[in-house]
């Protein structure tokens, strides 16, 4: 340890004698480093698995059982309710549960302004397969219509001012429903039971109602629907149900290779039987889509950010470049001195030794300087995307890999120069 | 203590390639004070730094305290310098901004010692020189002479068994070059091996014996001093045993 100290001594002595340098080379590896940070945030958060002890476990089944006849055609994005009920069809999945989104407007009376609330309109085993956290009250007994709803913290902060309102009543676009549980602070990002349309790079619902009651007020998706021959999306409570109207999102928990492969089996039949009774007039297409590939699915997989990510890293490549050759200089200014070590007594060991000080000493300070120019960026595309905020927070595993990613790139700077100091005739760089 | 049979040194460029030494044969004995002398480029400084393992050599070989140097790693080479060997440069070769103590402590820090014993033998060795009131001193405030003692006291430091002066008295005057000399004989009086090259013939008297380099060979050594009586012995051979 004192002769780390006394390794890390001769580094700023060294830096002292050339300062200007050292910091151009600080600043060039910052740049690069905190331009890579702030894109590293978001392509992070962008691909992170929300669910990673589970997400293999949820599928998206999709068929092409639509009303039309279209060969070798993608299966559609949603599902219609009687798809739904078909797929629901078995007890091979361990939960299940169909969804989509709207939009109303909450108040507790007449009186107060309404609220405009974003709403998920689903099934009991959403909960359950998203696990989703009750702070008050539980879940829906089953998957029939009811005129209650769950609310999130933050809609119950907001509307009662506490979260304790399991019981007490509101009204949502001016039907009259009792609160039956309210969550915990729940944030899951990506939302990638909600893919359809990039939606799952927004924030979660505030309030979750039976998707039965959601029919039957006719709620409509505001994300993706579409409807075929005379159906009328007007009428979801009737020709929703019945007609093809295509509005859910479906998801299924498989939790063995046995059980998805006998969902898939599922799936098979019900789609040779539907072809064989004349409703199923495309190519049989089934997809069992796993939530981890459900954004490549929908094509969604950002080609800016990945482009941007490409020029980010060549950014740093050329910072890399450039901060190399000019550590580079300043080892061959130090060269005298390097040699004398050698000389006395040095091996290019120590002479590692000594460049792992300055690598260490270069770490420390590129790493608040570039976590400083990344905070600046990630600030400044936040205000220029707001849509991005969700996805711009650094946990304690993306600040370790930043750190020695700075570490790895402080050394690769430092590695070259290093070592073409530890060779070289010593007699004749003495003499220089 | 130093054996070195026919041993050759060439520097080689893309168009020329210069023999620097030239099958030198050389024996010293432990506790000998020896002078290398010659003219200018006869390579006397090029046989100092393969003997201080600065530089390699081609062909021959080089036994240092019954040892061979040839094919040693780079760890065994630098250990051997840093306990075997002490340099003294004509330049002095301290880093600047250090201070006096720290220079002398340098390559006490490469052979392991603690503090309390690095403190020990830097205070020593500053006595020794005669500057002991001056650790924290930088060289820049020091005369060329007081530099070259601080140059010494960072060579015997380490308590080597040979010293390697390359010109030490090069960049002084008369009296600060007497000052040396006196000091390099008590060091030598002391046990310590040094082998020195220089160009003033009075300081090659002051040495044991005197070795002349003339066109990267050994020459008789008695026909470049003939008050070298001592060295009768030398002129029987190019080899130069003690």
């Amino acid at each position: 340890m004192e002769q780390f100290l006394y390794y890390l001594k001769v580094s700023l002595k060294s830096i002292r004698r050339a300062p200007l340098p050292y910091a151009l080379t600080i600043l060039i590896l910052s740049l690069g480093l905190g331009v890579f940070f702030a894109n590293a945030t978001f392509y992070y958060r962008l691909n992170a698995d929300p669910l990673p002890h589970k997400s293999d476990k949820l599928f998206f089944p999709f068929m092409n059982l639509v009303p039309y006849e279209c060969q070798n055609c993608e299966p559609p994005n949603v599902l219609s309710y009687s798809n739904v009920q078909k797929l629901s069809a078995t007890d091979i999945p361990s939960a299940k549960a169909a969804m989509y989104s709207a939009d109303g407007y909450l108040r507790l009376t007449p009186q107060q302004p309404p609220l405009p609330v974003k709403i998920r309109l689903t099934q009991p085993d959403f909960f359950r397969m998203f696990e989703v956290p009750f702070l008050h009250g539980s879940v829906w007994p089953d998957a029939s219509a009811r005129a209650e709803v769950i609310l999130s913290r933050h809609t119950a902060e907001k509307l009662f001012g506490e979260t304790d309102v399991v019981g007490r009543r509101l009204t949502l676009d001016d039907f009259e429903y009792t609160v039956s549980a309210v969550l915990a602070d729940w944030t899951m990002l990506p939302r990638l039971f909600d893919a359809n349309n990039n939606n799952h790079l927004s924030e979660v619902e505030d309030i979750y109602l039976p998707l039965e009651t959601g029919y039957d007020r006719n709620y409509l998706s505001n994300s993706q629907s579409s409807s075929f021959q005379d159906a009328d999306y007007r009428k979801l409570a009737t020709d929703g149900r019945t007609k093809a109207i295509h509005q859910l999102q479906f998801w299924v928990q498989l939790d063995t290779p046995e059980q998805q492969q006998a969902y898939r089996q599922f799936m098979a039949n019900l789609t040779a039987d539907e072809k064989k009774a004349g409703r199923h007039p495309s190519t049989i297409n089934n997809r069992l889509v796993g939530m981890r590939d459900i954004v490549a699915h929908f094509n969604q997989q950002g080609g800016d950010i990945k482009a941007f990510a490409l020029v980010t890293l060549l950014f740093l490549l050329v910072c890399l470049f450039n901060a190399s050759h000019l550590s580079l200089n300043r080892y061959i200014a130090n060269q005298y001195e390097i040699s004398l070590r050698r000389a006395l007594g040095a091996s290019r060991w120590h002479i590692q030794q000594q460049a792992m000080a300055d690598v260490l000493l270069m770490a420390g300070i590129t790493s608040v300087a570039a976590l400083l120019i990344g905070y600046s960026g990630i600030s400044l595309m936040n205000y220029l995307l707001p849509a991005n905020r969700l996805f711009s927070s650094w946990d304690w595993a993306l600040l370790l890999s930043l750190l020695a990613v700075t570490l790895g790139c402080s050394y690769l700077v430092t590695l070259y120069p290093s070592l073409r100091a530890s060779f070289g005739a010593l007699n004749q760089q003495l003499k220089e | 203590m130093i054996k070195i049979n026919n041993l050759s040194k060439i520097f080689r460029t893309e168009l020329i390639e210069t023999h620097a030494l030239k099958n030198i044969q050389l024996h010293v004995s432990e506790g000998e004070f020896v002078a290398l002398t010659g003219p200018s480029g006869s390579g006397k400084s090029t046989l100092l730094n393969v003997l201080g393992t600065l530089e390699h050599f081609d062909s021959g070989d080089y036994l240092l305290d019954g040892q061979s140097v040839k094919g040693l790693s780079d760890k065994a080479l630098s250990a051997l310098r840093n306990e075997k060997i002490g340099f003294i440069f004509q330049g002095f070769n301290l880093i600047k901004d250090y201070s006096l103590f720290d220079n002398i402590e340098l390559p006490l820090r490469y052979r392991g010692f603690n503090a309390a014993e690095r403190k020990r033998r830097v205070e020593h060795a500053l006595e020794q020189v005669g500057l002991a009131a001056r650790r924290d001193y930088h060289p820049s405030q020091l005369s060329g002479g007081q530099q070259q003692r601080v140059a010494i006291a960072r060579a015997i430091a380490g308590q080597p068994r040979i010293l390697l002066a390359d010109e030490p008295t090069g960049n002084l005057d008369s009296l600060m070059a007497r000052q040396v000399m006196e000091l390099l004989e008590q060091i030598n009086q002391n046990g310590c091996t040094i082998l020195m090259v220089t160009h003033d013939p009075e300081q090659a008297r002051r040495a044991g014996r005197q070795v002349q380099i003339i066109d990267g060979q050994l020459s008789d050594a008695a026909m470049y001093d003939p008050l070298a009586h001592n060295n009768a012995h030398a002129q029987s051979s190019p080899v130069a045993v003690a």
